[in-house]
């Protein structure tokens, strides 16, 4: 199973940004610690980070060429605002699973709207950076179609 | 000493069967097998409650959850109701982060697919709480693991 780990703005800051709602971990602690995880499971997992929509966009789009069997987005602040990442998200047949580190809900009232979620099978927020481990531990169990 | 987890079920959830274009054949029943078992793996002690009456729902939370060490709550329609016993609702669930008890929303199906307007907030209470929504019986297993993960970190 191929999966991409689709990350927004500022989530290469992870670790130094607002340790109190984000965590000590950085992008890279939990990038590994996935990896890691993958290779157990036999899950071929890529870890990718921008700072720009379309990168982002473009990153959807290549993993529909590459027939990647999953997605989980982090679309940080892009998840209340792009109409991009989430029509790009509606042509990726796969599995896609939107993952937040903090509970957006739960915060500041321009938070609440998701433009992602209605595109994607699943949401997972609020589980911290363990978060990432938790769903790619989860995987292998979920009805992922096969490509 | 074992952690205690309470796992709450709200109104219309006992027969899922209705649902079948959201739930395909999930059954309460199920779900609350594949608990036991990850619970059991976990060493924590499950107590796992479904209920049709709303008052009874917001008892177990205010009261019934002073003896456990986490809650996980299926509260269905409440994510996009506005009433007062969702304002207790809420009260109930900050009430219980406060006292720095993990507590994790779920969802069988992703609600945000079922025609739920986006422009429109969803309705959550205030405080550190975890959401996962759209993972089937999973949901309530990557919530189990969570909180297992999460108990024992502080301990």
């Amino acid at each position: 199973m191929k999966v991409y780990v689709i990350n927004g703005p500022n989530i290469n800051l992870l670790g130094t940004r607002e340790p109190e709602i984000y965590g000590y971990e950085t992008l890279d602690d939990i990038a590994t610690k996935c990896i890691e995880i993958g290779n157990k499971k036999g899950i071929d997992v890529k870890f990718m980070q921008s700072n720009y929509e379309g990168e982002m966009v473009g990153w959807i789009q290549d993993a529909i060429k590459n027939k990647i069997d999953a997605i989980v987005i982090n679309a940080a602040a892009y998840t209340h605002t792009s109409i991009a990442i989430h029509d790009a998200l509606k042509s990726f047949s796969g599995y896609k699973i939107e993952l937040h580190i903090s509970n957006p809900h739960l915060r500041e009232s321009f938070r609440h709207n998701t433009f992602v979620a209605p595109a994607a099978d699943a949401v997972v927020a609020g589980l911290g950076a363990d978060g990432y481990s938790h769903v790619v531990e989860m995987l292998p169990y979920l009805p992922i179609p096969e490509k | 000493m074992k952690n205690k987890l309470l796992i709450l079920n709200g109104p219309g959830l006992a027969d899922l069967s209705i649902y079948d274009e959201f739930y395909g054949e999930i059954t309460l029943s199920a779900i609350k097998e594949k608990c036991k078992n990850v619970c059991k793996g976990l060493n924590i002690e499950l107590d796992f409650r479904q209920t049709d009456d709303e008052d009874e729902l917001l008892g177990f939370l205010l009261k019934d959850s002073e003896d456990f060490n986490a809650v996980i709550i299926n509260p269905v329609g409440y994510s996009h109701a506005l009433t007062a016993e969702f304002a207790k609702h809420c009260l109930a669930i900050k009430t219980l982060t406060l006292q720095k008890k993990p507590v994790i929303e779920v969802h069988i199906a992703n609600i945000f697919k079922q025609g739920a307007d986006i422009t429109k907030p969803l309705q959550v209470p205030e405080g550190q709480m975890g959401f996962v929504s759209g993972l089937g019986v999973y949901s309530y297993v990557i919530a189990i693991n969570a909180i297992s993960k999460k108990l024992n970190k502080v301990a």
